[in-house]
């Protein structure tokens, strides 16, 4: 099991005329918890949206399980097993729960087949099934996008800080979901809240001006005060 | 500072200097007197290129150095057609007063039309300025108001002042003409260089930014909209001067596709690149319609399409950027030169 | 309370004046007449919503504002009106469309994509030179306008061209398709996919254009003598198809490398507006036409008008009795299809996939495309589905305002008015707002059959057409003062 599932090698991505990301290299061993930390603007997002290829990378290589997907459509990187979780949720306000969930499906049927693991996790969603998304509290919302990117069968999962604005006891919740999915698949998590991905990762990379400036096992990092005040702020 | 000519204003000068000169090339070299023939036609050709390069700039003023987005600019440069044939013809008033009758109505037509479509942005403008345009389109063709502008055949026959009339006087209201694009030019050179135009070119890179740094951008996108309304009307004006006529196809959706031609394929975001553009549809306009007869304006529709498609920085712009690549091309050259020169 | 009403204050002022202006209305006309100024008003809305809607799933989705959306309107007209009455321009042109495709289709299952990259413009220049020269001499006006002259048809023989001729004409394109297709999937994505190696599509297109070749002639026959309602669906269905089929192209080819560049979307749409109206001018001729209504809808005769729709349904009358005042019941049948397809469009964004994948694409197009969707073949979908609507719209309309080139421009204006009224990529607003207009236009055009006498006028001011078609602008001035994001568009 501590085989590469995602491997990106030196990306430099670019929005706009502006360099986000400098050379960002990272490895995500399978059925892992690995947690990419620094400070706002260091370029976490933007990798997460450059290995879903909502951002491709101008040059550098992104592979998963050894296919290059780098400049391949966002669509094509999600149906090669990636899900997404992205930053303020973006989950769809007019369409219900169920339709959001339907709308994650990539084959008829996995929404049925997946839907008992999605409820235990998040029973809440089960309560407003029929609701309009746009009616759901910021927790649940984030609950529901988390569950969009379990429908269906995904090897990866990017999730960009499900925590954000959320209370204590909720955020308690989506640790404790998270903890249960990591044990089918493998989760590539950006976090703030250093706490939580202290909690939950094994691994963890840190990213400075869009460049990874240092990576190791996540229970190392927990006692290295120099390095969290460093790059992380006062953590 | 140093106080001489830069270069490009030399070829500025050479340019008006030429074209001061041109009808008597045209006459040397044909051999005919310059009153007439074909050193007349070519000033006509020319008259024209000048009236549209006057109303191809001012749209660029709104597209390409506010950002704004408009498809109803026939409607200015129709309106002094009409304003200037009804008041030469019904109203019978004097040259210079029915000019600055346009320039007051042109003022007032884009105040209103401006506050009115400003409340929405991007291509919502473009769409509501191009309804502004119908209407008034429509109306000069409603029949209501025949005795006026002549509804659907439009207004026939304007009284233009013997002194520049452009059949008798072709070689004079050339020179008039000239003299309009020139000044138009110079004033909006100053409106674009001074602290208002780049106000303007702030709000088109980003308006939320000029907002933030405390402009009243809804303000100076207003002044954009009358200075380039002012000058559309007079282009229009002096086109009803030339054909003797306005009908209702100056307020036309296809007044606003050649102003948005000559502006794209001359260069979005200059002043001489959209009168060159003038200068470029006239005259392929002509030939193709000397080659290809009625189909022509299809042929033109093909060409502007690809030209967004392939060429969208026009001539001017494509001209820059291959200009710029070539200066570093060379630079680097140079510089390699040197280099091979000291460390031999 | 007084919260609500201020917040509600747009809706309350709309309520009272649509109750003042009914109050005025009911004073102004009698029920029968008021009657027919609403059905009239509830036919044009019927049109404008044809168009309006497809513009406006258009740019919620894909925020792309088609300026030549009421040029399809247009085209699909011409395209339905000459199956109705002259299918001899269509018969002669189809093969050359089927071939082209089919080559195209073929140059994909043949070994193309291993050429190198360089080979590709030259392949597009000798694409280019095949077609232009398989068609050389071939002209299309001739073909469209004999037909239908006053002075009787031209015998088909003479308007055709010989069957070897034809197609050797009909290769001839279909191997600029095939050439043209090389080009197009040298180096290109397509190239390190597996291909779509089916090849039952090009060979069964290729196949129907040389079926068609030959029986030309004798088709033509065959469809003139079916009876006019069965010629009349055939219309609305190719009016249709042929719109969405030109919508999806220029989704595929215009608009889709543009993406980068909203403003030049816009601005090529604007071109396609000359375009397609040269075009048409081009092939038709400047004129208008006038389509014949179908036998459905234009029996006189005694009995007639219809006493009321269940009667219409058996003695097919031109006009059916609505309160003592015929009402044509060509108008009823447009009422229907646009209620029809608001019910057809709403149950597709309701309960379909395509419809969840559309409410939220509107919403955000990247995340659908982050959950494996392939946003970009629902862009090209949904403007073939708008572009069809439009088209079918320009089909319907050609039998009660006849055709011209001008069609397109005019429907445009007060689809667009509409939409800004309704508020921009919202669907009922493009309903409602297509349903303001219409009836605005209709009582327009009753003022200018009656001229209108206000309480403090001696007499009754009389108005042209085109006043009452302009005045519409005034309304959009009006709501773009109060609300401008319109009346059910969210705000900016």
């Amino acid at each position: 099991m501590s085989d590469v599932l995602l491997e990106v090698d030196t990306i430099h991505t670019f929005i706009g005329q502006f360099h986000i990301l400098e050379g960002v290299s990272l490895k995500v061993r399978t059925g892992s918890i690995t947690a990419l930390l620094g400070r706002n603007g260091a370029g976490k997002t933007t990798t997460l949206r450059s290995i879903m290829g909502l951002n491709p990378p101008r040059s550098g290589s992104i592979r998963l399980a050894g296919e290059p997907i780098n400049g391949r459509p966002a669509y094509e990187i999600a149906q090669l097993g990636v899900g997404y979780v992205p930053e303020h949720r973006a989950i769809f306000r007019d369409l219900t729960v169920e339709e959001n969930l339907r709308l994650a499906e990539r084959k008829r049927g996995d929404l049925a087949k997946r839907s008992d693991f999605i409820m235990s996790l998040f029973p809440d969603l089960k309560r407003f099934y029929r609701h309009p998304g746009g009616k759901l509290s910021g927790g649940q919302q984030q609950m529901l996008a988390i569950a969009r990117a379990l429908v269906a069968d995904n090897r990866l999962l990017l999730i960009d800080e499900p925590s954000e604005g959320l209370a204590p006891i909720i955020v308690e919740q989506i640790v404790a979901a998270l903890r249960q999915m990591a044990a089918e698949t493998t989760i590539l998590l950006v976090e703030q809240n250093f706490a939580m991905a202290a909690q939950l990762a094994d691994e963890y990379y840190i990213l400075d001006d869009g460049r990874s400036v240092q990576h190791g096992r996540m229970a190392d990092l927990v006692h290295d005060h120099a390095t969290i005040d460093k790059y992380l702020g006062a953590g | 500072m140093r106080d001489r000519f830069t270069s490009s204003q030399w070829a500025g000068l050479t340019l008006i200097g030429g074209l001061i000169i041109f009808p008597f090339v045209v006459s040397l070299f044909t051999g005919q007197p310059v009153e007439s023939g074909v050193p007349k036609f070519w000033q006509g050709m020319l008259i024209q290129v000048f009236i549209l390069a006057v109303f191809a700039m001012s749209y660029d003023i709104l597209m390409g150095y506010t950002g704004i987005l408009s498809f109803g600019h026939a409607l200015f440069f129709g309106t002094g057609a009409y304003t200037i044939g009804i008041l030469l013809k019904h109203a019978g008033w004097d040259l210079g007063s029915a000019l600055l009758a346009v320039i007051v109505i042109a003022i007032i037509q884009s105040l209103i039309v401006g506050l009115l479509s400003l409340r929405v942005s991007g291509v919502y403008f473009a769409m509501v300025t191009l309804a502004f345009a119908q209407m008034f389109f429509l109306l000069a063709e409603a029949t209501d108001f025949r005795q006026w502008t002549g509804a659907e055949d439009g207004l026939q026959s304007i009284p233009v002042p013997a002194w520049i009339s452009p059949t008798t006087e072709r070689l004079r209201f050339y020179y008039v003409t000239l003299a309009f694009a020139i000044i138009m030019y110079l004033l909006a050179r100053q409106v674009v260089n001074s602290p208002t135009g780049r106000v303007m070119m702030a709000i088109r890179d980003n308006e939320t930014r000029a907002k933030v740094l405390g402009y009243h951008t809804l303000t100076f996108k207003l002044i954009a909209i009358t200075v380039s309304g002012v000058m559309a009307a007079l282009a229009g004006a002096f086109n009803a001067l030339w054909n003797l006529n306005a009908n209702p196809a100056v307020l036309g959706v296809g007044t606003t596709i050649n102003a948005l031609l000559m502006t794209i394929i001359g260069g979005v975001g200059s002043l001489i690149g959209p009168m060159l553009g003038a200068g470029v549809i006239q005259l392929l306009g002509y030939w193709l319609n000397v080659f290809f007869g009625p189909s022509w304006p299809l042929l033109f529709g093909i060409v502007y399409i690809l030209i967004v498609l392939f060429l969208p920085y026009g001539i001017v712009g494509t001209w820059r950027l291959r200009s710029a690549g070539w200066l570093a091309m060379w630079r680097e050259r140079s510089r390699s030169l040197i280099r091979f020169f000291n460390h031999p | 309370m007084i919260e609500w009403i201020q917040r509600r204050r747009g809706l309350i002022a709309g309520i009272i004046a649509a109750i003042l202006f009914a109050m005025w209305a009911s004073s102004q006309y009698e029920p029968r007449v008021l009657a027919s100024i609403l059905l009239s008003g509830l036919t044009l809305g019927a049109l404008y919503f044809l168009v309006t809607s497809g513009l406006s799933l258009i740019f919620g989705l894909m925020d792309v504002l088609n300026f030549a959306h009421g040029t399809l309107f247009m085209i699909g007209a011409y395209i339905g009106f000459t199956l109705y009455a002259n299918p001899r321009l269509l018969l002669n042109t189809l093969p050359f469309v089927l071939a082209f495709v089919a080559g195209w289709l073929l140059a994909r299952w043949l070994p193309f994509s291993s050429l190198p990259a360089g080979h590709r413009r030259p392949l597009w220049v000798v694409a280019v030179l095949v077609g232009v020269f398989a068609v050389w001499g071939f002209e299309l006006a001739p073909l469209a306008t004999t037909a239908l002259s006053s002075g009787g048809r031209v015998p088909t023989e003479q308007a055709q061209a010989p069957v070897g001729l034809f197609i050797a004409r009909t290769l001839g394109l279909a191997i600029a398709g095939l050439i043209a297709g090389a080009a197009f999937i040298i180096g290109s994505e397509h190239a390190r996919r597996p291909a779509n190696r089916d090849l039952a599509w090009p060979i069964g297109l290729l196949a129907l254009a040389l079926i068609i070749a030959p029986l030309r002639l004798s088709a033509e026959g065959w469809i003139l003598a079916l009876d006019s309602n069965t010629r009349f669906l055939l219309a609305l269905v190719a009016g249709a198809g042929g719109g969405a089929a030109l919508g999806g192209l220029m989704e595929w080819s215009l608009i889709r490398p543009l993406y980068s560049r909203p403003i030049y979307q816009v601005l090529v749409t604007l071109g396609l507006v000359f375009v397609g109206t040269e075009l048409v001018k081009g092939i038709w001729g400047p004129g208008g036409y006038f389509m014949e209504l179908p036998a459905w809808f234009s029996r006189r005769g005694p009995s007639c008008p219809s006493p009321n729709l269940i009667a219409w349904l058996q003695d097919n009358c031109a006009s059916i009795d609505v309160l003592g005042r015929p009402f044509p019941s060509y108008r009823i049948f447009i009422i229907a299809l646009g209620i029809a397809m608001f019910i057809g469009i709403a149950v597709l964004l309701r309960y379909t996939r395509l419809g969840m994948i559309i409410r939220a694409g509107v919403q955000d197009g990247e995340m659908v495309q982050a959950l494996g969707i392939n946003v970009r073949r629902v862009f090209t979908l949904v403007f073939a589905l708008g572009a069809g609507l439009a088209a079918l719209g320009g089909v319907a309309a050609a039998p009660f305002l006849g055709i011209s080139p001008g069609l397109g421009q005019e429907f445009q204006l007060q689809a667009f008015i509409a939409v800004v009224i309704g508020g921009m990529g919202s669907f009922t607003g493009a309903a409602i707002g297509a349903l303001l207009v219409g009836l605005a236009r209709a009582f327009g055009d009753q003022i200018v059959l009656t001229g209108i006498q206000l309480p403090w006028m001696s007499e009754a001011m009389t108005f042209s057409p085109s006043i009452a078609r302009a005045s519409t602008v005034l309304i959009m001035a009006l709501v773009l003062l109060l609300r401008p994001a319109g009346l059910f568009g969210k705000k900016e």
